[in-house]
């Protein structure tokens, strides 16, 4: 049994084996990208909203309100980077109950590929919004004692958020999997429905995650009416 | 449970791709759609302001409009009121004054008419007044009458006598013409009364039994007549200058 589609080789290109993660990742772009242009195709604004244009709008404004909920302001980068998390996390994880499809959030690789653009990201967003100094700044905050159990909290979040969805995909593609030999007719379809509850849970988990590590990463200490910097409570 | 760190690069690379592509086909036209239509919407309900502050202002100034027009109603209608009455009264007046010029017309004409009327019944009454009077004096005329016109035309015809001469041209003989034969003391004095008015002139008696009772005298081309036909010629003429005359002129006359 197969606990992760990276040892699917679908083919070799180059010397270089294409797993099955990486053509299902491949099929999921195809059908989100397939779609977005196949509905804002003709969109312009005298032309009255189709009902899966409004479906789109709606997911995506959904997405804009959470992020500004979190954020408190609406940032067009951050909607790119965790809109399109969501909505490759929540595509693929739907994807488990097409039978024979290995979804690739099941597969580790791709959760750290996912927790390391995040962990990439969050950084770069911070220098963007604080300046590198700024940003660098917030390791040693409150004091410098701080320093290296802030470093291994930035890592160690980047490793629950790549472990979390892998565990709670792969474990039930894996029980689906297990009850599917030993009770194929009904309890599958349990674990089934559980399991697309839980992988919506999990990419909502993980694009809001990753948006508050943005958010607190770009966050702007507020400044008092004297122009002078509150002091933070160090309890 | 491993790592496949090719795969991390591949979905690294793959999920950057996504982005993009998302970003091309999904966040820019739907966001771009939603910011179009907000800008479509908020220019519509500002046109909508617009002409609702239009509408407002429309409404506003008709009803101050219409306030003045009840305000004035009543000036307008005394207004009308009075100039209904002065064209009335001119209309009035000039029918008056039409009725009364036809009025004045139709008194002219009755007047007209009953002065030709009068004037035809005088005529008229004239004319069988006069045959009634020639014939009366036809039949009753005698030789007394005729004498006494004969006597009366001798005392006249001095007051002819320069009108006759001037007729007479170069005839020297005088001819007086009755329908009876005067006697001889008439004619001495008719003969006397020749002589003294037309010296020269030598004078011959002659009848007529066709003449009316009278006497005629005959110069040459000229003559003159004293008979009963010429006074009723005379009143004739005298009647008809009388039913000339206007009605008034006749009323008093009568």
């Amino acid at each position: 049994m197969e606990l992760t589609p990276d040892e699917n080789v679908i083919f070799t290109l180059g010397g270089i084996a294409i797993n099955a993660t990486i053509v299902n990742t491949w099929i999921i772009m195809a059908l989100l990208v397939g779609v977005s242009a196949l509905i804002t195709r003709n969109l312009r604004p005298d032309v009255p909203p189709s009902r899966w244009r409004t479906a789109l709008e709606v997911a995506v404004g959904g997405i804009v309100d959470q992020i500004a909920e979190i954020t408190g302001k609406s940032d067009a980068r951050v909607l790119y980077f965790a809109g399109t998390l969501f909505l490759f996390i929540f595509t693929a994880n739907l994807a488990t109950v097409v039978p024979g499809f290995d979804t690739p959030t099941a597969s580790l690789s791709t959760t750290a590929a996912l927790a390391l653009t995040v962990l990439v990201a969050v950084p770069i967003f911070g220098i963007g919004s604080r300046g590198i100094g700024g940003y660098l700044r917030t390791y040693i905050e409150p004091s410098l004692i701080m320093l290296p159990f802030n470093i291994i909290g930035e890592v160690s979040r980047g490793i629950s958020l790549a472990i979390r969805l892998y565990g709670n995909i792969m474990s039930g593609a894996v029980i689906a999997a297990i009850l599917l030999g030993v009770a194929p007719f009904f309890f599958p379809v349990l674990m089934d429905m559980l399991g697309l509850l839980t992988g919506v849970i999990q990419a909502y988990i993980f694009a809001i995650l990753a948006t508050v590590y943005i958010s607190s990463a770009t966050a702007t200490e507020p400044k008092a009416p004297d122009g002078t910097k509150p002091e933070k409570d160090r309890t | 449970m491993s790592v496949d760190w090719i795969t991390v690069g591949a979905q690294i690379v793959n999920f950057l791709v996504l982005i993009w592509l998302l970003k091309r086909f999904l966040y820019r036209p739907i966001l771009d759609g939603i910011d179009a239509r907000e800008a479509e919407i908020s220019a519509r309900m500002g046109e909508a302001a617009a002409i609702r502050e239009s509408a407002e202002e429309t409404e506003a100034r008709y009803k101050a409009e219409i306030a003045a027009l009840r305000a004035s109603r009543g000036e307008m209608l005394d207004a009308a009121r009075r100039d209904a009455e002065a064209e009335r009264d001119a209309l009035l007046s000039d029918a008056r004054t039409r009725l009364a010029e036809e009025q004045a017309e139709r008194e002219s004409h009755r007047t007209e008419e009953t002065r030709r009327f009068a004037a035809d019944l005088h005529r008229r009454g004239a004319g069988a007044l006069l045959a009634l009077t020639r014939k009366a004096l036809d039949d009753l005329a005698d030789e007394t009458l005729e004498q006494r016109i004969a006597l009366h035309a001798a005392s006249r015809l001095r007051g002819v006598a320069e009108a006759l001469r001037d007729g007479a041209g170069e005839a020297r003989e005088a001819v007086a013409l009755t329908r009876d034969a005067l006697p001889a003391e008439v004619q001495a004095e008719v003969r006397a009364a020749l002589k003294d008015a037309l010296p020269g002139f030598a004078l011959r008696f002659d009848t007529d039994p066709a003449l009316p009772p009278g006497l005629s005298l005959r110069l040459g081309g000229a003559q003159a007549g004293w008979t009963v036909d010429s006074y009723l010629d005379g009143l004739d003429a005298a009647l008809d200058d009388l039913a000339r005359q206007p009605a008034r002129q006749v009323t008093h006359a009568a």
